[in-house]
């Protein structure tokens, strides 16, 4: 096994393509964006059935990346965050096919 | 008396209150997310062939087009008046109020079809044309906000990740108005006969599906009331109400101005009285991202669709009759 990085972002969805092209730039090679159900955050409840617009719904971005690639998004992903809702969390992985990334 | 007893035990407004309120009473009942959208799209659909129809036969003229432009100017002038009110009215910053103020000069477009089955209840004949009003309405809003926060909040820094084009497509190629222009043009294309052929999908279940939309923002608005409420001061939750009415007034003057018939009256006080909740919200979240949903989605979701829905239409209705008294 090869050690790598782990990003998780929870981010909402209106800003999700944005941090998937700041995930893009900084050369990591992929990324799955999952759909959060409900939350607590900012004082305030959120759940996806309590919005029409589905403007207000997050997502969960993972990406697995070498140290160099996650740093160089992590940078950007904190500005984009300076103006969108959201959580990032980095951490360390195990790996078996350490080329993919 | 009449009008405003019918529109609240019409069976859309009381699927609207069963589901308000088993949301505030914490009932898990849940419509699946994917069917609630396919049902805004099928109502979008429904109503633009109808608008189409009711154009090909010969609906728009100069009359119309003076109204379309009324309109769109109405559009933009309304988020002024509504950031101006926040701004003095309540504590809201600059950028929370811009984008609540855009939801104002924005529309509804359930609210609009509710307003269509009461003006229908009411006796009244209504325009094809209005459709082509409602969507045209949707945008100029959004704009006029983006102006106010640019020179009011100086909003407009580069966000990372974001391309120039991006705000352009939702604004103009959201879901509401792809679908409502696009129903409109290809009802005026087929015409009747054309609608006659699709008529028993799209006219003849209209009002049941009405009703599982309305039971379903019931739910919705219920469910961001509870999750939102303690984000709204008094003086957000009076501008909600309030608010309405001043567009309505507003509105009321354009369509005396433009000699309009008292339906197509009150669909155009409906529309300006009415505050988006679905396509507005989603171009704030790219354009304005620093705005609190929790305050404008609860507000216009919360506050002011209710409030139209129950009170709104049949106060619209009976200004409609008073600015236009000997039309029908």
């Amino acid at each position: 096994m090869h050690a790598r990085r782990r990003l998780e972002l929870i981010i909402e969805r209106m800003a999700a393509p944005r941090a998937c092209k700041v995930l893009e730039a900084s050369g990591l090679t992929g990324y799955t964006v999952l759909p959060a159900v409900s939350g607590f955050g900012g004082h305030t409840r959120w759940s996806r059935d309590a919005d029409m617009s589905a403007s207000s719904d997050m997502v969960v971005i993972v990406s697995i990346g070498s140290d160099d690639q996650v740093q160089s998004a992590l940078t950007e992903l904190e500005r984009l965050l300076g103006s969108h809702i959201g959580v990032l969390s980095v951490g360390e992985v195990q790996v078996l096919r350490p080329d993919r990334f | 008396m009449d009008i405003a007893l019918a529109t609240l035990l019409s069976p859309i407004v009381l699927f609207f209150l069963l589901g308000l309120a088993a949301a505030l009473l914490k009932s898990q009942m849940t419509i699946p997310e994917a069917f609630a959208k396919g049902l805004a799209i099928y109502l979008m659909m429904s109503i633009g062939l109808k608008g189409g129809v009711a154009i090909s036969k010969g609906d728009l003229g100069w009359d119309a087009g003076l109204v379309m432009a009324s309109a769109v100017a109405l559009s933009f002038l309304l988020p002024v008046i509504a950031y101006a009110l926040l701004r003095f009215t309540t504590r809201l910053n600059a950028v929370d109020s811009a984008a609540t103020a855009a939801h104002y000069g924005s529309i509804s477009i359930v609210t609009f079809v509710a307003a269509g089955q009461a003006i229908s209840a009411a006796g009244l004949q209504s325009s094809g044309y209005l459709v082509a009003v409602a969507a045209l309405m949707e945008v100029p809003a959004i704009i006029s906000a983006l102006i106010i926060a640019h020179r009011g909040a100086g909003q407009g820094e580069n966000v990372a990740g974001s391309d120039r084009g991006e705000l352009a497509r939702e604004v103009l190629l959201n879901a509401s108005v792809v679908v409502l222009l696009g129903s409109l043009i290809i009802g005026w294309i087929s015409g009747e006969a054309g609608m006659k052929s699709i008529a028993p999908f799209f006219v003849e279940p209209f009002q049941g599906v009405l009703c599982l939309f309305l039971l379903d923002m019931g739910l919705s608005a219920g469910r961001g009331l509870r999750n939102g409420w303690r984000q709204l001061g008094p003086g957000t939750v009076a501008f909600g109400i309030y608010m309405p009415l001043v567009s309505a007034c507003l509105a009321a003057g354009v369509a005396a101005l433009n000699n309009m018939g008292t339906g197509d009256a009150a669909l155009l006080i409906t529309l300006s009285a009415s505050a988006s909740y679905i396509a507005v919200p989603a171009a704030m979240r790219l354009a304005l991202p620093k705005a609190r949903p929790s305050i404008y989605l609860t507000l216009s979701l919360g506050i002011t669709f209710p409030f139209n829905l129950i009170l709104g239409l049949p106060l619209y209705i009976w200004l409609a009759r008073a600015i236009s008294p000997g039309a029908a």
